[in-house]
């Protein structure tokens, strides 16, 4: 269970306070692999962020007993002057993993980066950055995966392994995800957020929200 | 699978700065010149700099060899303005990071303070291992005083990297200010003068400044014969505690605004 505790985040512009969230009061139930869907700029990442604990609210609280991933997005905390193995090992001591050299290896094997696992991650391709990040937090025991767009990325023998490790992982733990593409989100996903004007809305059924989403 | 090991705060703190400390080894030095330039660049100055007072007074500056007299002024000025720098340009530089929620900022500032720390004391030691094989002389009277000036010194430049880090967040024009403000500290702080060469009437434009004091004691430190007349290790311990709680107090009501922007 995540509960949101009168959430409100702006961001300060130039035209004054951009509100995201006002006085947001929430629980995401337990249990269910959950798609969130909104349209652009609607605040989903920024959503996400706030339950990883990446960024705090202006007023209110998020409260939880799940150990919860940090927000697996394109290249979240990879240094680009490291290489893919320094940025894996460097992950792995933040998060507490007991035998890095193991999990660094098993990095290795996932991501499939061949020589360039050992390259800074600055030379990768635009695909293989995200690949690497999927590998890191894939490798990584949570209770929820928080995965942003990473999935729709890579070529399509990466997107089946990912698809695999993640139906894997799906029996011992649940996934939010948020990814423009439907096929994906119905492949993983059994029930939608809807976010729109700042108010989350649960929809058990993950068609009922898309349909709902759809006709916004 | 993985295994994870439940830790308590303190030990997710310990392992935080040893990751982002190693990562500091790895990336700031990554150049061909590497660690080497850490050495080269205040040993030239140091050369330099005493050659040239060397060439005024012959070798002997108020009582301690010329070449000391500048390596106790650029040690200590340079382990200053690098803290500083680096600490206060720490968060923006780890901001990636901070979307692991175990990464605080105070950890980053810790985590860089201490490796430039480390670089400035080897050094040092560098240097002295250095001197000994070519044989010139040198003392070090008191060397705990000398230590324990160093840390208030490197207390102050992290107290106000942090506190400059944390304004950045809010106001980004703040490094722009900032290089302009630090420049002079070089030319203030006693690095290739001593107090005794200033007339005690004018001492006051000078005194306020923790750092000058900070070099003026080490010297005194390595030599007793040197005059610390000028100079107070009260007022630089009072001024590192001030610093360093009121850059506390900063840092804990606002870290967490801080990053979320």
């Amino acid at each position: 269970m995540i509960r949101l505790e009168n959430v409100t985040k702006y961001y300060p512009s130039s035209l004054g306070k951009q509100f995201i969230f006002d006085n947001l009061n929430f629980e995401i139930p337990s249990g269910h692999n959950i798609a969130i869907l909104g349209s652009n700029g609607a605040g989903k990442s920024t959503l996400f962020r706030i339950l990883a604990g990446s960024e705090y609210p202006n007023k209110g609280r998020v409260v939880t007993d799940l150990h919860l991933s940090w927000p697996v997005a394109l290249t979240t905390g990879i240094h680009p002057q490291m290489s893919g193995a320094e940025n894996a090992r460097f992950i792995g001591m933040i998060n507490g993993v007991a035998d890095l050299d193991a999990y660094v290896n098993r990095v290795r094997q996932f991501a499939e980066l061949g020589p360039k696992f050992d390259l800074p991650v600055g030379t990768y391709s635009s695909g293989m950055k995200p690949r690497l990040a999927f590998a890191c937090s894939i490798g990584i025991d949570f209770d929820i995966y928080l995965i942003d767009e990473v999935t729709s990325v890579g070529d399509a023998k990466f997107r089946n392994k990912a698809r695999k490790a993640l139906t894997q992982k799906s029996k011992t733990a649940n996934v939010i995800m948020v990814s423009h593409e439907m096929d994906e989100l119905r492949h993983f996903c059994d029930s939608a957020i809807v976010l729109h004007k700042g108010q989350l809305t649960f929809y058990n059924d993950l068609e009922q929200g898309i349909a709902q989403y759809q006709a916004l | 699978m993985t295994t994870i090991i439940k830790r308590n705060n303190w030990a997710i703190w310990r392992d935080v700065i040893f990751a982002l400390f190693v990562r500091e080894i790895r990336t700031s030095f990554n150049d061909r010149l590497g660690l080497a330039w850490a050495v080269i660049n205040p040993l030239a100055f140091i050369f330099m700099l005493s050659y040239l007072r060397g060439r005024m007074n012959g070798g002997e500056t108020h009582s301690i060899p010329t070449f000391e007299f500048m390596m106790y002024g650029m040690l200590f000025i340079q382990l200053f303005l690098d803290t500083l720098m680096n600490c206060s340009n720490s968060l923006k530089k780890n901001k990636a990071l901070f979307a692991f929620r175990q990464v605080q900022p105070i950890s980053s500032i810790i985590a860089t303070g201490a490796f430039y720390f480390l670089v400035k004391l080897m050094v040092y030691l560098l240097i002295l291992v250095i001197m000994y094989f070519i044989g010139m002389d040198y003392r070090i009277d008191d060397p705990l005083s000398i230590i324990i000036n160093a840390f208030a010194l490197w207390l102050i430049a992290m107290s106000l990297g942090l506190l400059i880090a944390i304004f950045q967040c809010y106001v980004p024009e703040i490094s722009k200010i900032q290089s302009v403000l630090t420049r002079p500290l070089f030319f203030i702080s006693a690095v290739f003068f001593s107090m005794q060469d200033v007339p005690k009437e004018y001492w006051h434009y000078l005194d306020w400044n923790p750092i000058l004091h900070a070099i003026e004691l080490s010297r005194h430190a390595a030599y007793h014969s040197y005059s610390s007349e000028a100079v107070s290790e009260f007022y630089l311990f009072t001024s590192g505690l001030i610093l360093f709680f009121f850059s506390l107090s900063i840092y804990h009501i606002s870290w967490k605004q801080a990053i979320s922007r």
